[in-house]
């Protein structure tokens, strides 16, 4: 009960209160400040400012019309055709054509475990794709940051950077150190209400908040380890539920090739504790990839430590001394060394490593995002960003959980904790909601003092 | 001793929780424990077992006994006896929950194997919101739908909902309304993020006339006619649109002495910005002064010689004009920005219902009246539920309809409600 309690509160805290309700108003620079690369592939914030996928995510988890306005499964999901809509432009001009989204989706393809589809071509005004394997969950997935459609090549056949799309928004370039976007007065879902966009990239937490007190940022970050503190100093604070996973991967080979060590590694970390000490209990612990708010089964998978089960399960085998890298920040660098921690308790030797520069990885520690609300499509979307193309056929809770559990009991990812993204904002901004995966909805944002 | 672990998951309905178990009336639970019973028996085979129950949902733990009995005489069914508390065999169930539904989930433990099941539940309904006060609101749901709704004009026996793209005639039925036909509106420009529409009965009350960004319907129906068989037409249109409606000729003598309150108000048109959500300012119909640009606009009847314009302007300031001078009115510090008159008989006889709330996401209506320049507060807050995001006074204005965007939690559509609002005098 307390845990729907908090889920509840956790939704309510996903859109902005205001002070009073009126009207959006145009017009208007939004200031928002990042600490990482808003181009970060797939999830970095300007993505979805200048993009628009085929579909989009309804808040009911449904793959609903984007530049695509309909489709059509044939042949038991093997075979889809998306038809695309028509008198879109990109911020080039250039008309949405099948060419160029056929080329757009055919780059998609580079990365993780690949795309869906065996092959994607055009149809007259449509889109087709095909595959040897059901694709049942293609529209939802096709919604994610991974497949967003944007315009590759010049009408002369001249590359273009990865900036142009159709999205609300069109990137202007860097100005005065701020990457900057302004509104398509032309987009097909109505121009967004703010004119411009700033963002401040690669600051500091720290400098983020100094900036939002003294006025010159209107949305920065809260990592969830300092959600405590943000809400000490009475930030206005817009709080996703737990979207983001963080979880162990460990890799299948030499010596944890074997699953009893892979198994012990599993009975070996601390969930509890890096919940507790870590990320100051703003994380849902957790052993099951969904989190419980899409599932409500992932109390089926034991969340408890069991050291002399896992001392059991390694057998006494002499261990080399494992890598575990984790990205540099100081948080990930902390968790990973209570890990290490956690693991040495158990008989293993386990150095870490900063993730960009390690050599070798037979662990990491990474973040997985949510990337909807649906539990079907976001089930195979976070299996895919692990390298498993299998798709998820099932779409019961029963059948849910078959394929969780089957997965998770070859112990190459162990999930963690699940945490939530959060975002503090100034008094200026309007209708701040965030999507299912935790990201800010800056199309629909407007700014109280605009007029 | 071998064990083996048999995991079943049944997920069902978990509606009506208040029915007691030991009411006459069909227990909800009857069911899903027969369903869960089923599939547990045929994981374990007849024997016998342990029964455990716990609770990880809000369904309130008084339930909890009933569903153990429920499950004892249905498994006893099925030949798994639940009195061996010596027995290996342990069937855990769980009450457990996610975003969309409520869960039913049982772990049937026989060692180390572990299967699954499950069914669902349908979600609890939430409890309609009170309100209180001098004056007292009172709100009716007319309809609602998980399409976005702009405006909506209700006939005797048909129901016209504009949405962004499209008209909807929905016919009603002794079951609810029913959706008989839909009109595409044509747009030909993109539809802006914050899209309105007005509709209007015709002067003769065979039709209507509905504004969107850029298009102007115009619709004819016969009343003993079904909305299937009514006719539509859009045309683009930079028109300004009717923001006060002028008299309708009604018959009846409830209608005409709705009427009665009306005479003297004239149409008055607006021109709107098509590629914003506002209303500019021009007006015509009135006495040649234009307003700053507005969201919204009616018209005061406090005699028969004074009849103020009342404008929200996207400043937030709450003006009136009369001959020809824009006057503020105070006490309008918690206004959103829709209102719309109600002709409630009570206290001065005519109310401003005005939405505004402390938050975006659980907006309220609350009537104020407006003898001068200040807006008094007539009624308690009458909380919404969700957004408002139109209001109009219907014709015969006793009552003000809303739109109200329903606060979903994340996995559950989003709904758009159509409200009935009317006021009682205390």
């Amino acid at each position: 009960m307390l845990r729907q309690v908090v889920i509840s509160c956790l939704i309510a805290l996903a859109v902005l209160p205001a002070a009073a309700r009126t009207r959006p108003h145009y017009g208007g620079t939004l200031r928002i400040e990042v600490e990482g690369d808003p181009w970060k592939v797939p999830d970095g914030i300007a993505w979805s400012l200048v993009h628009d996928g085929l579909t989009r995510m309804d808040s009911n988890g449904t793959a609903i019309p984007a530049l695509a306005v309909r489709w059509e499964t044939q042949n038991d999901n093997h075979r889809w055709q998306f038809w695309l809509r028509p008198n879109v432009q990109f911020h080039s001009g250039w008309p949405l054509k099948p060419s160029t989204v056929v080329l757009s989706l055919s780059g998609s393809c580079r990365a993780d475990a690949g795309c869906p589809w065996t092959t994607v071509h055009a149809v007259g005004t449509s889109i087709v794709f095909t595959s040897d394997s059901p694709m049942p969950n293609l529209p939802a997935l096709l919604s994610g940051n991974g497949y967003l459609i944007g315009q590759a090549e010049s009408e002369e056949g001249k590359a273009l950077p990865g900036s142009v799309g159709t999205g609300p928004f069109h990137f202007v370039g860097l100005q005065n150190g701020a990457e900057t976007f302004e509104a398509n007065e032309g987009s097909w879902q109505g121009r967004p209400f703010v004119d411009k966009i700033e963002i401040f990239s690669h600051k500091s937490i720290h400098d983020q908040w100094l900036d939002l007190s003294v006025g010159r940022a209107d949305i920065v970050e809260v990592p969830a380890e300092q959600l405590r503190v943000a809400q000490q100093q009475h930030l206005t604070l817009l709080t996703s539920p737990p979207v983001t996973l963080l979880a162990l991967a460990v890799a299948d080979s030499s010596l944890l090739s074997n699953p009893n060590i892979r198994g012990a590694i599993a009975l070996a970390v601390d969930r509890s504790a890096l919940s507790n000490v870590i990320f100051q209990k703003q994380g849902e612990v957790t052993a099951s990839l969904l989190p419980s708010a899409l599932t409500g089964y992932s109390f089926l998978f034991p969340i408890e430590r069991d050291l002399n089960k896992a001392h059991e399960m390694r057998g006494g085998l002499a261990t080399p001394a494992l890598t575990l890298a984790a990205d540099n920040s100081a948080t990930m660098q902390l968790a990973a060394q209570r890990l290490a921690l956690n693991l040495h308790e158990a008989g293993f030797n386990v150095q870490v490593a900063n993730a960009a520069t390690a050599q070798h990885k037979d662990l990491a520690l990474i973040q997985l995002t949510l990337a909807s609300g649906q539990p079907q499509s976001s089930l195979e979307s976070m299996l895919r960003s692990v390298g498993v193309s299998t798709p998820v056929i099932e779409n019961t809770p029963a059948g849910l959980y078959k394929t969780e559990h089957e997965f998770l009991e070859t112990h190459t990812l162990i999930p963690l904790l699940y945490l939530p993204r959060a975002y503090a904002v100034s008094g200026r901004v309007r209708d701040l909601r965030l999507s299912a995966s935790g990201s800010p909805l800056l199309a629909d944002v407007s700014l109280q003092d605009a007029q | 001793m071998k064990l083996a672990c048999i995991i079943a998951m049944v997920i069902g309905s978990l509606t009506g929780f208040a029915v007691q178990a030991q009411s006459t009336a069909p227990s909800p639970w009857q069911q899903p424990a027969a369903t869960l019973a089923e599939q547990v028996a045929a994981l374990l085979g007849p024997g016998q077992a342990q029964l455990t129950i716990r609770n990880l949902s809000t369904i309130p733990t008084e339930q909890i006994p009933a569903l153990r009995r429920l499950l004892s005489q249905e498994l006893k069914v099925h030949g798994v006896l639940t009195s061996g508390a010596e027995s290996a065999n342990i069937v855990r169930v769980t009450l457990s929950e996610n975003a969309r539904e409520r869960l039913l989930v049982a772990e049937v433990v026989e060692g180390d194997e572990s299967r699954v099941t499950m069914v669902r539940l349908d979600p609890g309904k939430a409890p309609q919101p009170q309100s209180a006060g001098g004056l007292t609101l009172r709100r009716q749901a007319i309809f609602t739908t998980s399409d976005q709704v702009l405006a909506a004009l209700e006939t005797p026996n048909g129901l016209v909902l504009i949405e962004p793209e499209e008209i909807v005639f929905l016919a009603r039925t002794p079951d609810g309304w029913h959706e008989q036909k839909r009109v595409g509106i044509g747009q030909t420009r993109p539809i802006t993020r914050d899209p309105r529409a007005m509709i209007y009965l015709s002067a003769d009350a065979g039709g209507f006339e509905a504004f969107t960004a850029g298009e102007v319907c115009t619709g004819s129906f016969q009343h003993a006619s079904p909305p299937a068989d009514w006719s539509v037409h859009c045309r683009e249109s930079d028109d300004p649109w009717t923001i006060v409606q002028p008299p309708v000729m009604q018959t009846g003598t409830e209608a005409q002495a709705a009427t009665q309150m009306n005479i003297g108000v004239t149409p008055i048109k607006a021109f709107y910005n098509a590629a914003r959500n506002y209303f500019t300012g021009v007006i015509n119909g009135s006495s040649g002064v234009d307003l700053p640009p507005f969201y919204v606009a009616t018209q005061l009847v406090r005699s028969a010689a004074t009849m103020p314009l009342l404008a929200g302007g996207i400043d937030g300031k709450i003006q009136t004009l009369e001959n020809g001078k824009l006057r503020t009115v105070t006490g309008t510090r918690d206004w959103g920005s829709d209102f719309a008159v109600l002709h409630s008989g009570c206290g001065t006889g005519m109310q401003v219902v005005a939405s505004g709330s402390g938050a975006a996401t659980s907006d309220s209506l609350r009537a104020y009246e407006l003898p001068a320049q200040e807006a008094i507060p007539a009624s308690a807050a009458l909380a919404m539920g969700g957004t408002v995001t139109a209001s109009w006074t219907e014709p015969e204005g006793k009552s003000v309809m809303a739109v109200v965007r329903m606060q979903a939690p994340v996995g559950q559509a989003e709904q758009y409600e159509v409200d009935r609002v009317t006021a009682s005098c205390n």
